[in-house]
């Protein structure tokens, strides 16, 4: 534990295991064998599709798995420490204080009673034990920070009285209040026009940076990880299929899967037809002892049916799970 | 301003609303069987003496003409008629009763909220402990038990046996002077006034009634607040508010603060069915308030008592619903645009 701090890890997941017990069938495996480092001030791009476990991933690391998920095995360390063995004062002292969230749906995540101001305020407050002045007078500094238009009239707004942009930024704040040295940002800018989501990424990245934080920016975007991403993790059915750096990535990515999201930006006809090509079913008809992208994969062969395959490192800082990984 | 303008709106409304009530109530008030004139004089009367009573009394007069009567005296005079078995008009009289059924079951709802709402939280938080069953128990019981029978029950224990609470025979000690009427409201009057004997008996007399109405109010308000903690625990909110790391204490807090709105919109329908619905409780404790007065007049064809009383307890109710909207708006910011 002490060396991986020394070696400037923050967080270290290994072998994390999660399922949500459904009545009368087979547990869902929503992640399945996780394994992931996070080293200081990097900022680590997760990507995959909507129920491939991204947010289960999160929620894990918060310690905030939605019932009545549970971790099977595995573990997830913070700076040296397991956050399984931590009682639950000691993980409410570090959500928000030391790993914070950025979320999606800031304008129903937020609480439509409480004025933004207080909202940012009272992290600070609670964390960092300052007296309700001195949380006022932070939380309007950071409303500053994240560039709110009109900062005065913003910190006395009600969540409903925020534009979308305008919420994700408020949201930015109460994450940033008291300089996390962890950030997950999970899909947060999802919501918002694409001009606006450029904006609030910009001033996220800066801040991030700034503060000399880490962040697990999680998307179903390919594209934004290129420019604000140190690297890029590509999760399907609950299982990391590739892990480059970010460079590496878009130079060469080789799981079909990877090459596959890609396309679907492409102008070319040809590579989005790949995507008519997807079975609904595919995902529960994944056999367990075979690769679970085998039933949607253009490349797949007997062997891919038959046996799983290991994540393997391909060249430096590229690691690839797929028996036969796409070439240039 | 907007609050403003919305209770002008309502204000608008009132007077037609009320005009609706009082026509569909009296109609049907009109349907129950039996003649006054009877009842006043009566088996003995000579169908002279009833003929006569009745055209004096107007009863010989079409259904429509007897409503218009009514309705101009009301609104010339605010003249709601007499009743014949306390021979006194009726606003008199309901300003005599009104104020002690309000009493007593604004008091019972005050007790019920101070049971239900912090059972109503604990249960939702602590969904596995013992307070949550107690709190299942409770609220099934409330639901189940008939308030006249809890005070039955109540005056046995605590009258005959314990002796610890006065009779359950009016409002005051025979031998108490009550304080001069100011509000109505005894435990009012008698703070004004200084006296503290009719106080203390005053507040005495309230013990008995005022539990009933709160442990059986308390049921609804135990499931109404439970339920929509539940819902408000697992929000997304305070999802995100256990995200960012705050106290428990200030999660439930906020929780609680989404919740009232569900809070007093039952309060407000109890107090709205209180003011006739508690009628059994005043009977058995001979409390003398408007629901027993109105009572008595159904059951001896004295139409007037039963008219105004509809029509008091129409206004009360207009006047606590738009208290509660006064409330959703200081509550809830969405709703204040």
């Amino acid at each position: 534990m002490a060396e991986n701090s020394a070696a400037g890890t923050i967080l270290n997941i290994e072998g994390l295991n999660v399922s949500y017990p459904v009545y009368e069938t087979d547990p869902v495996r929503a992640l399945r064998g996780i394994d992931l480092k996070v080293r200081e001030g990097e900022i680590i791009g997760l990507v995959g599709e909507s129920g491939s476990g991204k947010t289960t991933l999160a929620r894990s690391i918060m310690q905030l798995i939605s019932r009545p998920g549970r971790v099977d095995s595995g573990r997830i360390e913070y700076d040296g420490r397991d956050l399984a063995t931590l009682g639950e004062e000691e993980l409410r002292a570090l959500r928000g204080n030391d790993i914070a969230m950025v979320i999606p749906n800031p304008r129903t995540e937020l609480n439509p009673l409480v004025t933004v101001g207080m909202q940012i305020a009272n992290v600070a407050r609670y964390h960092l034990s300052l007296p309700r002045k001195e949380a006022k007078k932070m939380a309007m500094a950071m409303l500053e920070a994240v560039q709110i238009p009109d900062p005065t009239r913003r910190f006395k707004a009600y969540p409903h009285e925020l534009s979308g942009g305008m919420a994700q930024r408020v949201v930015m704040a109460i994450a940033l209040i008291c300089s996390p040295r962890f950030i997950i940002s999970d899909d947060a800018t999802s919501g918002l026009d694409v001009t606006v989501q450029t904006q609030v990424l910009e001033l996220l990245q800066d801040l991030v940076q700034q503060q000399g934080a880490s962040m697990l920016f999680i998307t179903r975007d390919i594209g934004i990880t290129a420019h604000y991403c140190h690297q890029v993790a590509i999760i399907y059915a609950g299982e990391i299929v590739e892990l480059a750096s970010t460079q590496n990535f878009f130079d060469n990515p080789q799981h079909p899967y990877s090459v596959m999201l890609l396309s679907a930006f492409s102008h070319n006809p040809k590579l989005r037809g790949l995507w008519t090509k997807v079975v609904d079913a595919a995902l529960e008809g994944a056999a367990e002892s075979g690769c679970y992208f085998a039933a949607r994969c253009v490349r797949a062969s007997d062997k891919c049916r038959a046996e799983h395959p290991d994540m393997r490192e391909m060249t430096d800082a590229h690691s690839v799970r797929c028996h036969h990984p796409v070439e240039r | 301003m907007r609050v403003v303008r919305y209770i002008g709106k309502r204000m608008l409304f009132i007077g037609p609303q009320l005009f609706g009530i009082i026509l569909v109530s009296f109609f049907l008030v009109k349907l129950i069987p039996g003649d006054p004139a009877v009842m006043m004089l009566g088996p003995l009367a000579t169908e002279a003496t009833l003929t006569e009573l009745r055209n004096e009394m107007g009863l010989n007069l079409s259904l429509v003409e007897q409503f218009y009567i009514y309705i101009k005296n009301l609104v010339l005079h605010g003249d709601l008629g007499r009743s014949w078995q306390t021979t006194r008009p009726v606003t008199e009289d309901l300003f005599l009763r009104m104020p002690a059924t309000l009493e007593l079951i604004t008091l019972g709802l005050i007790l019920g909220l101070l049971i239900g709402v912090p059972l109503g939280v604990g249960a939702a938080y602590l969904k596995r402990g013992i307070l949550a069953k107690f709190s299942d128990y409770y609220g099934l019981l409330a639901g189940a038990l008939p308030d006249f029978w809890l005070a039955l029950v109540l005056i046995f224990f605590f009258y005959t046996i314990l002796g610890w609470v006065p009779p359950p025979l009016g409002r005051l000690d025979f031998f108490t002077i009550a304080p001069p009427t100011v509000t109505g409201a005894l435990l009012i009057d008698s703070l004004l006034d200084g006296n503290w004997a009719a106080l203390g008996s005053a507040a005495g007399h309230l013990i008995l009634p005022v539990v009933t109405l709160g442990l059986i109010s308390g049921g609804p308000i135990l499931k109404m607040t439970q339920s929509t903690m539940d819902r408000m625990l697992e929000s997304d909110y305070s999802r995100y508010e256990e995200m960012c790391g705050l106290p428990k204490s200030i999660i439930i807090r906020h929780a609680l603060r989404n919740s009232l709105p569900s809070v007093v919109t039952i309060v407000s329908v109890l107090y709205g069915f209180l003011i006739g619905g508690a009628v059994l409780v005043e009977i058995v404790f001979s409390w003398g308030g408007a629901g027993q007065y109105a009572v008595q007049g159904v059951l001896n064809a004295d139409i007037n008592p039963v008219l105004g009383f509809v029509f008091f307890a129409a206004v009360l109710s207009l006047i606590i619903y738009l208290i509660v909207d006064l409330i959703y708006f200081a509550i809830d910011p969405r709703v204040r645009g």
